[in-house]
């Protein structure tokens, strides 16, 4: 997302001969691949960021699947007795990486992808992952975009940027806040959020939007934002881009003497945002799915996880872990590995138990309810505020 | 109205501080360094480490620590951009311009991702911030530690303008740049001085980066590629070249960034900024303080 700018031509002509060479192989391999190996192990393919910024939430994903197929694979694994196994490759939150990622894991024969962190690195993965018949499972990425693709192999198990909106409104109308400004970084996935949040309030009626703004991502000094949000003076400030940006604005307003209150979308919860941000996050809201932290019962599967990585989950661990378990699932149901049986069975998932409660997918391939809840940040560290029921 | 001008001279001079190693080179041997915003990055990662390591202390020291960082920073930076002139540049300098230009984007990723590599990519949050009072000037906010770094930033300036106006060295700058050549014939070891060149405007990126790292309290590998753009700008704007015109183009360019901001609103600023550039530069191509570049031409 960050490197694009420079390399926006190159990344433009390399992703047009990835695609071109994606859809070569998919042709030539996509039939035999298949049926030819019956006996091994079951692969399943994560996308996510292992490097670039967004690596830390990479680790809680990955670590998480690799829970989930463990604890798969102890009580038999799929298909009677086929072991399943984690592939994980880099997405960096760069779309060309993304590509490359998507390619590699089709071409070593995985057969469901449970990757899928950046929307904007994980569009640009669905006709690859198309082209080759398997299913996608995404457990983070949720911009809009990703639904409108209208793919039939996608599956999204968190909660949309449409979801999310309604949440940021729901809080809002519930504490009876009057005026906000909404602020995005020009990203895909901001810029969704803000649209819809927008949309909705003026549908409500009861909100005003003082201001709807966007600042560019990559800068250190946001004062322009900030004198803009000062003289619309919003009762709240809904930030919707990544926690990098937002720490700086959180200081920077809270430094220009701003009392009112500050709310981050998903992609700013993260434990940098109180880092960078000190004693000023201090109250920060949040809309966000569960996390660990936050979810009642989830102490067990803490320990679980701490026992096998020697480090706490994180934000996206759960719809992870979840998404590895959904996928067996359905292998299991659909009674093979071919991508349409899976899809099939997917479709048909009625109910399945999860830790964002029961599972069924819309018409569209989101879930049926987003399970987004308010948190804040308290003694610099995310915890639940309010769970919006 | 007072607070838009006073946040526009601030950013300003962040970006006059970078400006003026872009021009003070592209004065003297017609390159445009594209690592030179990852000087910056550098800079601040240098001041990063060396206060990280130090631990508890420079809590306590405050200001005087950091003072101490900034020097310590600007002399590793500018040791880093001899080396890079040294290994990158020199072996080039008698080959096409394109060939030294590619270089120094190659120079530019090289920092980038070796710093990724070694620091890693996330960002780092500063161990010492600069924290102060506020307070209201004709309607403006100003905190001490603004006026500290534009204080600190106006004593470089003015520095390394006494020191290029006033002594044997910036003399010998000054020739170098109106007829390389003709220097080496009358004496002026060329050499020396295109490297004390490097140094200075590589140390002054460096102190650039200390300050924002302080100031902003994030810093991340990439953080000198946005600000290196937009202090190339304020170099061109200026008159690249010219040393008083990049600290002009540098003030310039923050304001009209904070104008464009509030005016149009933020996704509106950099369309603003360099709508104007572009109209500036048709009516103007040798920049507000250009007449050095027709000279030279």
């Amino acid at each position: 997302m960050r490197i694009s700018k420079r390399s926006t031509l190159l990344l433009g002509v390399a992703t047009a001969m990835l695609f071109a060479t994606s859809g070569c192989s998919g042709g030539l391999l996509g039939g035999d691949d298949a049926g030819s190996d019956d006996t091994g192990p079951v692969k399943l393919a994560m996308v996510v960021p292992i490097s670039g910024p967004s690596a830390p939430s990479g680790e809680y994903m990955s670590n998480a699947a690799q829970l989930a197929v463990d604890e798969i694979n102890e009580a038999g694994g799929v298909l009677d007795g086929r072991q399943l196994e984690l592939l994980v490759e880099d997405e960096a939150c760069d779309a060309q990486q993304g590509v490359a990622s998507a390619n590699k894991a089709v071409s070593a024969g995985a057969v469901v992808s449970v990757g899928g962190y950046c929307s904007g690195a994980t569009l640009p993965q669905l006709p690859i992952f198309e082209e080759a018949n398997v299913p996608m499972i995404i457990p983070a990425a949720n911009s809009q975009d990703l639904v409108k693709a209208g793919k039939k192999n996608v599956f999204l198990v968190n909660g949309t940027g449409n979801q999310q909106s309604n949440a940021a409104l729901e809080y809002m109308l519930k504490t009876g806040v009057a005026s906000v400004a909404l602020v995005d970084d020009n990203d895909s996935y901001a810029v969704d959020i803000t649209a819809e949040t927008k949309r909705l309030i003026e549908e409500d009626g009861t909100i005003t939007v003082a201001l709807s703004t966007s600042v560019t991502p990559g800068e250190s000094d946001y004062s322009a934002a900030v004198r803009d949000i000062m003289s619309a003076n919003p009762e709240l400030v809904y930030w919707t881009g990544y926690y990098q940006e937002g720490g700086l604005i959180i200081n920077q307003l809270r430094n220009a003497g701003f009392t009112g209150q500050i709310m981050v979308a998903d992609g700013s919860v993260d434990a940098s945002i109180s880092e960078i941000a000190g004693a000023n996050a201090e109250g920060v809201l949040a809309t966000m799915t569960q996390t660990p932290d936050t979810l009642e019962g989830g102490g067990d599967w803490i320990a679980s996880y701490e026992d096998a990585f020697g480090s706490a989950p994180g934000p996206f661990s759960l719809q992870s872990y979840d998404a590895v378990r959904l996928a067996a699932h359905a292998i299991d149901e659909a009674g093979s590995t071919d991508g349409d049986a899976i899809i099939a069975a997917l479709e048909a998932v009625d109910g399945f138990k999860m830790f964002s409660g029961p599972l069924t997918f819309t018409a569209d391939h989101t879930l049926s309810s987003g399970g987004f809840v308010i948190l804040s940040v308290q003694d610099g560290a995310f915890a639940l505020e309010d769970d919006l029921s | 109205m007072t607070q838009i001008i006073w946040d526009g001279l601030f950013v300003g001079s962040f970006y006059a501080l970078i400006a003026l190693g872009y021009s003070m080179v592209y004065g003297i041997i017609k390159l445009l360094n594209f690592a030179h915003g990852d000087i910056y990055m550098l800079g601040a990662f240098i001041g990063f480490v060396m206060l990280t390591s130090m631990g508890g202390l420079p809590g306590a020291l405050g200001i005087g620590a950091l003072l101490v960082v900034l020097l310590v920073s600007m002399a590793l930076t500018g040791g880093a951009g001899v080396l890079i002139e040294r290994f990158a540049y020199r072996p080039l300098r008698k080959a096409p311009r394109l060939a030294v230009l590619i270089t120094a984007v190659g120079v530019s990723f090289t920092l980038q991702y070796g710093v990724s590599a070694i620091m890693g990519s996330n960002p780092r949050s500063y161990p010492v911030r600069l924290e102060g009072d506020v307070f209201d000037v004709l309607g403006a906010r100003i905190s001490l530690p603004q006026v500290l770094l534009m204080a600190i930033a106006a004593i470089l300036m003015i520095s390394l303008n006494t020191y290029i106006q006033k002594t044997s060295t910036g003399r010998a700058m000054r020739s170098i740049s109106l007829d390389m050549k003709g220097s080496l014939l009358m004496g002026i070891n060329v050499n020396s001085v295109i490297t004390r060149t490097f140094f200075i405007g590589s140390a002054l990126a460096g102190a650039a980066g200390v300050m924002s790292g302080a100031y902003y309290g994030k810093i991340d590998f990439m953080m000198g590629f946005l600000i290196g753009l937009k202090a190339f700008t304020a170099a061109v704007i200026g008159g690249i070249g010219n040393i008083q015109g990049a600290m002009l183009g540098g003030l310039v360019l923050g304001l009209l960034e904070a104008f464009g901001a509030s005016v149009f609103g933020g996704e509106w600023r950099d369309v603003f900024s360099f709508v104007v550039l572009i109209l500036f530069l048709t009516l103007r191509p040798t920049g507000i303080l250009g007449e050095r570049v027709t000279e030279r031409v």
